[in-house]
């Protein structure tokens, strides 16, 4: 019996040795079995695909939330009625460079940029005979479109930002890289808009890039940077497009199941992939957190007959506590969850037409593309006769048609109006605070005077 | 290959050891037997251990202090019992009268050190060992939260008042940035993890503590290794510390006794929140409006024929939080078995605790069962096992960092705003949810299920040289159901569920092989050699289902929209190590170790570290120079050098450049970059050194214990942050070093100590000294930002504006303006304070009179700042238009000469009293958090054994204690004791709606029969 223990208990040593060093390789070696390494992401037709819908993904991120609160929440039509102070900053027009939403943002574009540099970089040599030369031109030309859209959106928030072309393998990519200037941060915008018309398909896809997502952005390009002929173009690209025209009524493009004729790119979200905006403009009765809420000015505006129209569909109240209370609901599907980003529509080229034409002096076309928005919302046309009349016309129609946009703090910041509309005076305040803690990381990173 | 060559060669010597094994002699013999009694009182002692010196036969006196045990004629007994000097006696003469002596020096306990035993008075290495009998009736769910006050330089302070919640707990301070700073647990030899299981998201707060699976109970003591010498036998694992614990097990020879231990309290909040009334809201508000420019005719609170809501005195009030806070039950009940024949000994174990949280609806209860067994085969051969279940059931709630969370909507919403609605629907402001809705309507279902099992064989091969091979497993399993009706914000709009899985298990087996020889009177030698294999595997799966038909209609099965995820991660770590003591007539000691581990988790050329240390000690006390001053008992002084690591708290494929799915759009499966490869990657390495002083004086009835020490932790795996634009945050290194010098004390009197009377008390005290002393850039963390490492500042150092005073002419905030550029921007954000305790302690003192006795433990904490964000977001100025107020803000300025903190009521951003820049991250929120508090106070009697003999029963003790029963603090919130973001590293005491620790009132009785 004993020596039979003895036995068993040394077999069981044995094993044990035996085991563990073989077994220590196995041990030491486990495979991730949810990620891949980095310089196998990029392989075949399927691995591409993959990688160019992650890039939707993180540009979606910021469309989201953090880059409609930038656009909306320094103007006037919103109010931030939560707790959290990064907000209540944007809405104060004070920002200082620890927002954290600004971090937030400014992380999220470089991380989409990030996406579309791997796609950009690993397409052009990858020969898989699954992966058509048609299919491989619309995945290169999609991550040069949403390249140019993040870096049009770092622009117009922060200036000129530096511009890394190039995937990151290690931290030192781009170093000694500097900020660019705006101009040369509006180039690459560009030249990345040109690659993609280029390469995009010609089909009315409104929620994947397509030559006519490329066209329109560029159209915004041309405005912002006063190039009025050539956004003048462009716009009318769009607009004369038979794919794209004007939904009746204005509430149409943001009702289900979305993707309108008049969506030229917009992001779209499901229940499994949630856009959970609604949860901040509704009030805490109907299951929000009612962070953002209209300003009283702003509810008169739409819901005057003569301004706001039928744009009043923008709004909705409720009964709390006795009082009525009205809320956005321009993102409003709070069961479905699959309220899109509106990124690009069709209304903004007409007014893009219309600014650049009142600025080239072509007044009488101007106010016929005021009036076709206008019209569309169910309200009087404009008879606004002079340029500056045409040209205020336009921006207070923007007020109201991208009420809930990442639109208003842009366009006043664009036209130099920032201080006379919002009371923004110090003009080192119209572009956002380089992240504090990124200029800590990056010491070729200059941060924007006043701040 | 160098690590080839070890590991072969332990390979050799564990394998070739048992080759060349004999079986030893037996111990066989006539019968002696005896009397054993206490030498002052001539009372006889139940329960000594008896040995035949030299071997593992044994036995333990009856309760008549009679023994009787075969032993060799020539042979010699030990006799051992707790609080009593060992003795030595010839088995000669039968029958035996032996008297022992008390020992009042508890310098000559057994220690258990890592994978071995120690007597420390050999011992060279900062080791406190805590009976497990002094903490077993204090209402705490888990053994790591009773070490508070307990033990020098260790720092245990719950995180909120949540019954079986997390636990801050820090050994000689944080080493680390981006790495764990929990200690190791070992539980009867298997290293358990310690990772929070809980996946529903609570308000950065870690919800569940994975030690409260353990039943306090069972435990006979805990043993806290905190200098490298005691520690670097872990390894890559000791660098926090090391928490061993050994739980009960029968003794050889007792007869089998049944304990039943049962205590009921009750617990109610100490404090309560001050909130401002509704007419004092209705006044701030006013106030508020017309500071801001606003036209006096139209204030908010106005009568309601004026267009208002009616003038300030008409407002009414609302208590929601009388709704929260409830008297809270707590129940234990714990039935043990112990006892044993000569071959075979037992423990068993059964308990139940139930503690309700004080703030409604959150619960707790474990159900817990421990078996203990040791068998010796033959005289060579032993086996044995300890295995524990637990099944724990959480009720949890959100709290802290949520604006949905119980008190949160009980504390924030206005008090003048009525609970209701008018049409008897739950009233919603802001963006909270209602307090009663949730209490009524939350239904969040955590059930743990726990085992640790061990087995092992041991073999002696020789005389004095064992081999041992144990088999672990530590099987954590949580499981959790939610479901949010449409009643609740959670379920807006038509019901939401979740369902969550975890499973974390590790799996460990390990060889040692123990040699151990007195080679004459002077020389003795301890040596041990081994080698482990660990495997971790931690998955989960999560389910969520949204849209149900109806709130009757619970699981995910009936919800409409139904998604569901799933994750893996797995590491491995190959060990050996060996350590030996050597002893020269146990004056001069010394001790080496070295542990040898590799880890999965680092590239394969970083893979292998090597932790050395080296200990000595030298008992001056044995010394005739000062034998002949007669003053000393004892006089030891310790050293030791040594080296740890750590790897713990980063993912398992840190060092690897990733690329993850799940980055979806249009429902088509999407990847993007997640993290930046880094294959130098490798362990963080602290060094630390500590002398130490051992005295006994005046007859032994005091004794000092100190300790310095200094750590310095290099290497830190660090979460460096990298420029954006490369479109990642931050990439895991080896940079940046953190350094912790601090000093313990711990004193013992032993005031009295005769038959009748029998007083004693320790107090400890402790200082450490925390620094960041190399950092790549300043890291920020936690809600808005509010903590920032810095290099030459301490860890959870507070970065916020400094607040210089109000202005008492314009009543605005002034502050510090740090650059002097005339203008406040972030760069006049400071360090302005840190969570650190200047010192901390703690004094337990117990006195017993007959059968009656009382203790006490305090224990206190001196200097720690404290965020209160009850007050930042509740003192507000009128900048939050859905939260009330404190009524602290009564306090603020008026008009032309107040003198006051509390700023002008506004909203206006260029004053920054509340909002523009500062925020109101400004630090007249930051607090000091210095407490002394009367952690337990008990007073018991235990009934007279002739008089529990007429119950049949052989023991019976009762007792009444309160825990918490005050504390005194300058802090104003409503507990010192807080840490409402746990769950985001690198922060501590920030209080956000947090449950404060209960204080307690508690009847227990434990019966022997």
């Amino acid at each position: 019996m004993k020596q039979i223990l003895f036995r068993l208990f040394f077999a069981g040593q044995a094993a044990a040795v035996v085991l563990g060093s073989s077994a220590c390789n196995k041990l030491l070696d486990p495979t991730p079995v949810q990620q891949l390494p980095a310089d196998e992401a990029i392989t075949d037709a399927g691995s591409a695909r993959s990688a160019t819908i992650g890039v939707y993904d993180r540009v979606q991120a910021y469309y989201q939330l953090n880059w409609p609160v930038l656009g909306f929440l320094p103007g006037e039509n919103v109010r931030f009625n939560g707790t959290l102070n990064q907000f209540l900053q944007i809405d104060q027009n004070q920002l200082s460079a620890d927002n954290v939403l600004i971090t937030e943002a400014w992380t999220q574009l470089y991380q989409a940029v990030n996406g579309a540099n791997n796609v950009v970089a690993a397409l052009p040599g990858l020969s898989d005979p699954l992966l058509p030369a048609a299919e491989k031109n619309q995945l290169l030309g999609e991550a040069y479109f949403l390249r140019a859209l993040a870096y049009f959106d770092l622009g117009r928030g922060w200036g000129g930002v530096p511009l890394v072309l190039t995937p990151t393998r290690t931290k030192e990519n781009g170093q000694g890289l500097r900020r660019s200037t705006l101009a040369k941060t509006y180039d690459q915008v560009l030249a990345d808009l040109t690659q993609a018309e280029s390469l995009l398909p010609d089909i009315a896809t409104r929620n994947r890039a397509v030559k006519a997502s490329a066209r329109a952005l560029r159209a915004r390009l041309h405005l912002y940077r006063q190039q009025w002929a050539d956004a003048e173009t462009y716009a009318s690209q769009l607009i004369s497009s038979p794919n794209y025209s004007l939904v009746s009524p204005y509430r149409a493009f943001s009702t289900a199941p979305f993707l309108s004729r008049e969506s030229i790119f917009e992001l779209t979200f499901s229940n499994a992939d949630a856009n959970l905006m609604w949860n901040n403009w509704f009030p805490s009765a109907l299951g929000g957190q009612f962070n953002f809420q209209p300003v009283p000015a702003a509810i008169a505006l739409l819901n005057d007959p003569a301004v706001g129209g039928n744009r009043a569909a923008l709004l909705a109240s409720t009964v709390i506590g006795g009082a009525n209370v009205t809320y956005g609901n321009l993102y409003s599907r709070s069961a479905q969850r699959d309220d899109p980003s509106y990124v690009l529509r069709l209304a903004e080229q007409y007014l893009i037409r219309a600014e650049a034409r009142a600025r080239l002096g072509n007044l009488t076309g101007a106010l016929a593309d005021l009036n076709v928005v206008r019209g569309r919302a169910g309200v009087p046309a404009s008879t606004a006769a002079t340029a500056a009349d045409l040209l205020l016309a336009i921006e207070n129609e923007r007020r109201v048609e991208f009420a809930f946009e990442a639109d208003r703090w842009f366009d006043l910041v664009r036209t130099g109006r920032a201080g006379t509309v919002l009371g923004v005076t110090d003009q080192r305040r119209w572009v956002f605070p380089i992240p504090f803690n990124d200029l800590v990381a990056d010491p070729g990173l200059e941060q924007n005077p006043g701040y | 290959m160098k690590t080839s060559t070890l590991r072969r060669a332990l390979l050799f010597l564990l394998w070739g050891g048992a080759i060349t094994a004999s079986p030893a002699q037996s111990n066989t013999g006539p019968l002696v037997s005896g009397t054993v009694t206490d030498a002052a009182s001539h009372t006889p002692l139940p329960g000594v251990t008896v040995i035949v010196k030299g071997s593992s036969a044994g036995t333990t006196t009856d309760a008549n202090g009679h023994f009787s045990l075969a032993a060799p004629t020539e042979g010699a007994l030990e006799f051992s019992y707790v609080g009593y000097a060992k003795q030595e006696v010839l088995a000669a003469g039968s029958p035996l009268a032996v008297a022992l002596r008390p020992d009042l020096q508890q310098l000559s306990e057994v220690v258990v050190t890592g994978y071995s035993e120690q007597n420390r008075k050999t011992l060279t290495s900062a080791i406190s060992s805590v009976r497990g009998e002094t903490l077993q009736n204090i209402p705490a769910a888990s053994p790591d939260q009773l070490l508070q006050g307990h033990a020098p330089g260790v720092q245990v302070s719950a995180n909120s008042g949540v019954p079986g919640g997390g636990i801050f707990i820090r050994i000689r301070g944080s080493n680390s940035v981006n790495a764990s700073n929990d200690p190791l647990y070992v539980v009867d030899g298997v290293f358990i993890n310690n990772t929070n299981l809980i996946a529903t998201g609570l308000g950065n707060q870690v919800s569940a503590n994975p030690l409260a699976d353990l039943n306090p109970q069972d435990i006979e003591s805990l043993e806290i290794l905190k200098d490298a010498n005691a520690t670097a036998i872990y390894g890559s694992r000791g660098a926090n510390g090391v928490v061993l614990i050994t739980t009960k097990r029968g003794k050889a020879g007792d007869k089998t006794r049944l304990t039943f231990n049962t205590y009921h309290a009750w617990s109610k909040a100490p404090k309560q929140y001050q909130l401002a009334s509704g007419p004092e809201l209705a006044t701030l508000e006013n106030e508020r409006f017309i500071n801001d420019g606003g036209d006096p005719t139209l204030r908010p609170y106005r009568p309601v024929a004026a267009g208002g809501r009616g003038r300030p005195e008409e407002q009414p009030t609302y208590d929601r939080l009388q709704d929260v806070f409830r008297t809270a039950a707590t129940q234990s009940y714990e039935l043990s078995a112990a006892g044993g024949s000569a071959k075979t000994q037992f423990y068993i174990g059964a308990g139940y605790f139930r503690q309700e949280s004080i703030a409604r609806p959150s619960a707790f209860d474990r159900f817990s069962l421990r078996v203990n067994l040791d068998n010796s085969v033959t005289e060579q051969l032993r086996i044995g096992t300890s295995t524990a279940l637990a099944r724990t059931r959480r009720n949890v709630s959100s709290n802290d960092n949520n604006p949905v969370g119980v008190i949160n909507s009980a504390l924030f919403p206005r008090t003048n705003l009525p609970v209701f609605n008018p049409d008897g629907t739950y009233a919603k402001y802001g963006s909270f949810d209602n307090h009663l809705a949730l209490i009524n309507n939350l239904n969040n279902d955590a059930v743990g299920t726990r085992v640790i099992s061990n087995v092992y064989v041991d073999y002696k091969l020789l005389k004095g040289l064992t081999l041992r091979s144990s088999w672990s497993i530590d099987f954590n399993d949580m499981y959790e159901n939610n479901f949010n009706n449409t009643l609740i914000l959670a379920g807006q709009p038509r019901g939401t569920a979740n369902s969550f899985l975890a499973r974390d298990i590790t799996l460990l087996n390990e060889q040692t092989l123990n040699y151990s020889i007195d080679f004459d009177e002077n020389h003795s030698l301890q040596a041990l050699i081994g080698n482990t294999l660990q495997r971790n595997t931690l998955q989960r799966t999560s389910l969520a289902g949204q849209q149900f038909p109806g709130n009757d209609l619970t699981t995910i099965a009936s919800a409409a929209t139904q998604t569901g995820s799933s994750s893996r991660s797995e590491a491995g770590l190959v060990s050996f190590f060996g350590k030996a003591t050597y002893s020269f007539r146990q004056r001069y000691t010394a001790d080496v170790s070295v542990r040898a581990d590799a880890s999965s988790r680092f590239g394969r050329a970083n893979r292998w570290g090597y932790f050395p240390a080296v200990g000595l000690g030298w008992r001056l006390g044995e010394e005739n120079f000062v034998k002949d001053l007669n003053i000393f008992q004892e006089l030891k002084l310790r050293g030791s050098l040594g080296k740890t690591g750590n790897q713990a708290g980063i993912s398992d494929f840190a060092a690897l450049g990733l690329v993850q799915g799940g980055a979806n759009y249009l429902d088509l499966p999407g990847t993007a970059p997640l993290q930046l490869a880094n294959p130098n990657l490798s362990w963080e390495s602290t060094r630390q050194w500590n002398v130490g002083l051992d005295a006994a004086v005046l007859h032994s009835r005091l004794l000092l214990e100190l300790n310095y020490y200094d750590k310095y932790t290099s290497g830190l795996l660090l979460n460096v942050p990298v420029p954006r634009k490369t479109g990642f945050a931050s990439v895991v290194e080896n940079y940046g070093a953190v350094s912790n010098r601090g000093v313990e004390v711990q004193l013992t009197a032993t005031w009295l100590k005769s038959a009748a009377v029998q007083w004693s008390t320790t107090f400890n005290v402790a200082r450490n000294v925390n620094r960041i002393e190399k950092l790549a850039a300043p890291i920020t963390t936690g809600s808005r930002d509010i903590f920032r490492l810095q290099e030459g500042a301490p860890l959870y150092s507070f970065w916020l504006y400094h607040q210089t005073g109000v202005n008492p002419e314009t009543g605005d905030a002034q502050y510090q303006d740090v650059n002097g550029d005339g203008q406040l921007t972030v760069a006049d954000r400071q360090l302005v304070g840190n969570a650190w305790p200047n010192y901390f302690g703690g004094v337990s003192n117990s006195f017993a009179y007959k059968g009656f006795d009382l203790g006490f433990t305090l224990n206190f904490e001196q200097g720690a700042k404290i965020m209160n964000m009850n007050r930042f977001f509740l003192v507000h100025g009128g900048t939050q238009s859905n939260i009330g107020y404190l009524a602290e803000q009564l306090n603020r300025w008026q008009r032309p000469g107040d003198v006051t903190d509390i700023p002008r009521l506004t909203t206006n951003p260029a004053s920054n009293n509340y909002g523009g820049v500062v925020q109101n991250l400004s630090d007249r929120y930051l607090e000091d958090g210095s407490f002394l508090r009367v952690r337990t106070l008990s007073l018991g009697y235990t009934v007279p054994t002739a008089v529990a003999a007429q119950a049949h029963l052989s023991s019976l003790r009762v007792y009444v204690q309160a825990a918490n029963l005050f504390t005194i603090t300058p802090y104003s919130g409503l507990d010192p004791e807080v840490n409402s973001q746990s769950g985001v590293a690198n922060t501590k005491n920030f209080d956000w709606a947090t449950v404060p620790q209960p204080r307690t009132f508690q009847v227990g009785a434990t019966v022997g029969f």
